[in-house]
């Protein structure tokens, strides 16, 4: 249930990439599907346990596995620092084209 | 030796951020840690040294370094010089060189990692980099190619992480060897995210139009160095994992013959140079056993070619068919167009004979295909005329070019076997019959092939196509 509904985000987000005309929308759809992405790692460490994995001597717990969880911390980052740049990005381009209609910028731009 | 190799991969992004602080040093920092990263690449190749390094248990970083990286980072050490002398008079800024630093720093990365998270960080990491370095003049036109490039690599690398944890969720590690028996859809997420990085079949179409619009230098880097990066871990996992070789070989006739078919009838240089790196990469993946040496050849070779369309006076053929050229500049572009055709003394010759040997019998034919339009293309630049005055070549041109083609010829010593009279004849005679077919037939026609597949929307829906393909075909293994 949960994988499907994750599954389900990021196919949207990929979908939107497709569909969506304006690049604007195209960059949050992008980033739709990597919220999927994120989450589908943060549900794969539950399937040993939900316990935080913070060790404590005293009880024994059905920790998280913090090794997915550790790695997508760091795609998370490379998806902030990715997207920003696209932004950047998008900014000076919409001084020329304020629509920001991906058709017309292509066409624009293509030899 | 491990010192000194995580030495050598962490000097370029050290070094990347100090040329920041020493702007004045700029150039003599990229180019020592061209040959820094030029020496280190000669250690796996001239002696048994091997690298393998895990790093905290199976969950860490796993490095990996022999022969088959040695190849790959000596292509990306040679690229790098080659491109800063070619940029040395020229008034990049320091922001250029770290840039170009931090990519070379992060191709390296790739070549030595043997685990799919430290490959995912060095993917990404050349995907900003190289961005910053497409849109350098930011121009509009600039900047959407890059921010194109930037958006391809940046959705395919999420399917890769999807394809990624789904290998942890079976086997516990990140490291390659945790691919073995990992879910069909794993390997499909993983290998569609790495053709469409290495610009692969028709998930690689978008690599025309980012390496022709890019400046010269750059598309010289990217099309020599950086789209490697996706094909050697096809590479590794091709030779680690017997099941999976045939899919890669696949792989290496389709975009052999797709990249060349596009390449004879295109009318522009810098295009028909990109379809025909599309071509190349595929014979680097028709067989993976000798794919390493192929990888140098085409690396050395593309990128001496790349810095030289940028001096032609035109990039359309039927300008410069118009106006000769100066003679040195078309020698230069004989000899390279020479290697890559196969022409013996030179080591794209000894690459083709060694990668011809290694192809499985259903591959020949189709491989032979893309040799003939290799010559056919390159008849292009071969029987431009020459003995015009223009252009003016800069000094700054021809170090780089000693480089490059001066590896060529060294390069022939890595396979000096090849040099039999049955080698030498058969490339000789596919010169020939393209060269023939170029003059009777290519040379007249003039064929417009759709530019459709290029447009932003269809490369992105091409990626689940060919993933569909590709589970299609890992289904098919199991079923037979």
């Amino acid at each position: 249930m949960l994988e499907g509904l994750i599954l389900g985000t990021v196919m949207l987000g990929f979908f939107g990439i497709i569909w969506k005309r304006n690049l604007m929308m195209k960059i949050i759809a992008m980033d739709v599907m990597s919220t999927g992405v994120v989450a589908y790692y943060v549900l794969v460490s539950t399937h040993s346990g939900l316990f935080t994995p913070i060790l404590d001597r005293t009880k024994q717990h059905d920790y998280a596995d913090p090794v997915p969880q550790a790695v997508i911390l760091t795609a998370i980052v490379i998806g902030l620092s990715v997207q920003s740049l696209m932004l950047v990005g998008v900014m000076k381009l919409a001084k020329d084209n304020p629509t920001l209609e991906t058709d017309a910028i292509e066409r624009s731009n293509t030899p | 030796m491990t010192e000194i190799s995580l030495l050598w991969i962490t000097l370029p992004f050290m070094v990347g951020f100090l040329i920041y602080l020493l702007p004045q040093a700029a150039r003599y920092l990229a180019l020592a840690v061209g040959i820094g990263s030029t020496i280190y690449s000669l250690l796996p190749l001239l002696s048994d040294f091997t690298l393998n390094l895990k790093l905290l248990d199976q969950f860490g970083v796993t490095l990996l370094v022999d022969d088959l990286s040695g190849y790959f980072i000596l292509t990306n050490a040679v690229v790098t010089i080659a491109v800063i002398l070619y940029c040395w008079a020229t008034s990049k800024t320091a922001f250029f060189y770290t840039q170009l630093i931090l990519l070379h720093g992060s191709v390296n990365a790739a070549f030595a990692c043997a685990d799919l998270i430290s490959l995912y960080v060095a993917l990404e990491v050349i995907s900003v980099a190289a961005f910053l370095l497409i849109a350098y003049s930011r121009t509009n036109r600039s900047i959407w190619v890059g921010l194109r490039y930037l958006f391809i690599s940046n959705t395919a690398m999420l399917f890769y992480l999807i394809g990624a944890v789904l290998v942890y969720q079976h086997s516990h590690t990140f490291a390659f060897t945790g691919i073995q028996g990992a879910p069909i859809e794993a390997i499909a997420l993983i290998f569609m995210a790495l053709l469409t990085k290495g610009g692969i079949f028709v998930s690689g179409l978008w690599l025309p139009l980012t390496h022709s619009e890019s400046e010269s230098p750059v598309s010289a880097l990217l099309s020599g160095a950086v789209v490697k990066t996706g094909i050697f871990p096809l590479v590794r996992l091709a030779l680690m994992f017997p099941e999976i070789d045939p899919l890669v070989r696949w792989f290496g006739v389709g975009t052999a013959i797709l990249g060349v078919s596009y390449a004879m009838f295109e009318k522009d240089t810098k295009r028909m140079l990109a379809f025909h790196t599309v071509s190349q990469l595929g014979f680097v993946l028709a067989a993976p056993e000798v794919g390493g040496f192929y990888a140098l050849t085409h690396g050395l070779v593309k990128s001496a070619l790349f810095l030289m369309a940028g001096s032609l006076p035109s990039r359309s053929f039927k300008q410069l068919k118009q106006q000769p050229i100066a003679t040195p500049l078309w020698i230069a572009l004989a000899i390279a167009s020479f290697s890559i055709s196969g022409f013996p003394l030179l080591s794209g010759f000894g690459a083709k004979v060694l990668t011809m040997k290694n192809l499985l019998p259903w591959q020949v034919i189709g491989m032979n295909i893309a040799a003939l339009g290799t010559a056919i293309s390159f008849a292009k630049f071969i029987f431009l005329p020459r003995g015009g005055s223009e252009p003016r070549l800069k000094a700054s041109f021809w170090p780089p070019m000693l480089v490059l083609l001066g590896g060529l010829v060294l390069a022939n010593v890595i396979y000096y076997e090849a040099y039999t009279w049955a080698n030498t004849v058969k490339p000789l005679l596919t010169i020939a019959l393209g060269w023939g077919i170029y003059y009777l037939i290519i040379q007249r026609v003039s064929i417009k092939l759709p530019r459709m597949f290029e447009q932003f929307e269809q490369l992105i829906g091409m990626m689940s196509l060919v993933l569909v393909g590709i589970i299609t075909f890992l289904l098919r293994g199991i079923l037979v």
